[in-house]
């Protein structure tokens, strides 16, 4: 029954063609959001452990010190790879641990705040009011990028249901119903050139809502794939509404 | 785009600053410092200061920071370089300024990412208005041929097939165009987080 699902579409090459290759390239879409989440995870927890540096340092301990007491303590993957990071370069200095363990997050807030850490020890600046205020800072900016992407998502989510299956669904009806080509209506140039539309309309809907979400390197994956599901969708649903 | 470059790195940049010169670092060195990088934009811009600075191509920093502001396109950007060059001309208080402008820099932020939301709020409709009411007229338009034969075809005087086709694939290229042109406001009014 599959093959003859396929074998249905087989005067479609493009949309065979945009299949194939759109499940073979989502799977380079999942890396992308595995480390995205990691790096939300890390970059989400970095204020608590900045405001907790800020007391250990205020109480008068040093900045090692402090971070190898956080490492114990704290809670999650951020204290995890500062515990590993101090543990691999104990003879060592901090400099170069710091900027190890930047390393290891694969996040660009750790690595900022990582590196004026290291030009504040350089220039003997007060430490405890630089975490302090750094703390702040990334709060507010993970407040910010939190609800970007909570009040967007959803919105991301609906322009891709609306361009890439409800469009096609809905032309795909009115083509269906109207002309069918069981009653001998000739309209296969008429279906390849809207399909081929659906499947552009797709792709700008995919693109717009990811970069909508700032995310549009890792939504680039999934085009293909929505092109064919939408194009696929609309000569589907001709063929079985029209029949033919 | 240069823009979202200095409205993402501008606010890091103000709290290095603030971090160098307030632990008594110089202007000139800690737009060194920027310089070498880590700031995008703004630390090209500062290592091209340098540069000219070192090589003895420059009438000094207050003409290189004036010269800069001409081409920064944000606002904090060009804010932030009139306080350095203030600082360099008539030896203000650097390091309060930055804080205040800093705070603002971030106010500003939270406003233009609400304003961000609230602006493409309505984008997934006007997708669809503009994605759906295209396709319609066009498909119905491309049905006229096979709906309307014989007499009423030829009482009505339609137009060749042909023509009829390549409006319809006119229009479809319009109506992407159009989609397209309402999905850039998702880039060109990106808050730069």
């Amino acid at each position: 029954m599959f093959f003859r699902f396929l074998e249905a579409f087989n005067g479609e090459p493009l949309l065979l063609y945009l299949g194939v290759i759109g499940i073979a390239i989502a799977g380079g879409g999942i890396p992308p959001i595995i480390e995205r989440n990691r790096r939300r995870k890390i970059e989400n927890s970095l204020p608590g452990l900045l405001e907790s540096l800020a007391s250990s340092v205020g109480a008068g301990h040093g900045l090692q010190e402090a971070m190898m007491e956080q490492s114990k303590s704290a809670p999650g993957l951020l204290s995890e790879l500062l515990k590993e990071t101090l543990e691999e370069s104990h003879s060592s200095d901090i400099n170069s641990a710091l900027t190890s363990f930047s390393a290891k997050t694969r996040s660009s807030q750790v690595q900022r705040v990582m590196m004026l850490l290291e030009t504040a020890m350089e220039q003997d600046a007060p430490l405890q009011g630089i975490l302090d205020s750094l703390s702040h800072d990334y709060e507010r900016l993970n407040d910010l990028i939190n609800r970007r992407e909570n009040e967007l998502l959803g919105r991301g989510i609906l322009i891709i249901m609306f361009v890439s299956v409800g469009l096609p669904g809905l032309i795909a009806f009115i083509v269906g119903l109207f002309a069918p080509a069981s009653a001998g209506f000739k309209l296969d140039d008429f279906n390849a050139t809207f399909g081929t539309f659906f499947a552009a309309a797709s792709a700008v809907g995919v693109g717009v809502s990811g970069r909508m979400l700032g995310r549009l390197k890792s939504y680039l994956w999934f085009i293909p794939l929505w092109m064919a599901i939408s194009m696929g969708l609309y000569l589907g649903a001709v063929k079985v509404i029209g029949g033919g | 785009m240069r823009i979202l470059d200095e409205k993402r790195e501008g606010l890091y940049v103000i709290r290095t600053l603030d971090v160098l010169m307030s632990s008594g670092v110089g202007l000139e060195a800690a737009l060194h410092t920027i310089g070498q990088g880590g700031y995008g934009i703004i630390s090209e811009d500062f290592s091209k200061i340098m540069k000219r600075l070192s090589g003895g191509k420059s009438r000094g920093l207050e003409y290189e920071l004036k010269s800069m502001m001409n081409l920064a396109e944000s606002d904090g950007y060009r804010r932030l370089l009139n306080t350095l060059y203030t600082n360099v001309t008539q030896n203000t208080d650097v390091v309060e300024t930055l804080r205040k402008q800093g705070s603002r820099m971030e106010e500003e932020r939270a406003e233009e990412v609400k304003k961000y939301i609230e602006e493409l709020g309505g984008v997934p409709e006007t997708l669809l208005s503009i994605g759906m009411i295209g396709p319609i007229i066009l498909s119905i338009a491309g049905l006229i041929p096979q709906l309307l034969t014989g007499d009423i075809a030829a009482f009505m005087s339609i137009p060749d097939p042909a023509l009829i086709s390549g409006v319809v694939n006119g229009g479809l290229i319009l109506t992407l165009v159009g989609m397209m042109l309402i999905g850039l406001k998702a880039h060109t009014k990106d808050p730069g987080l």
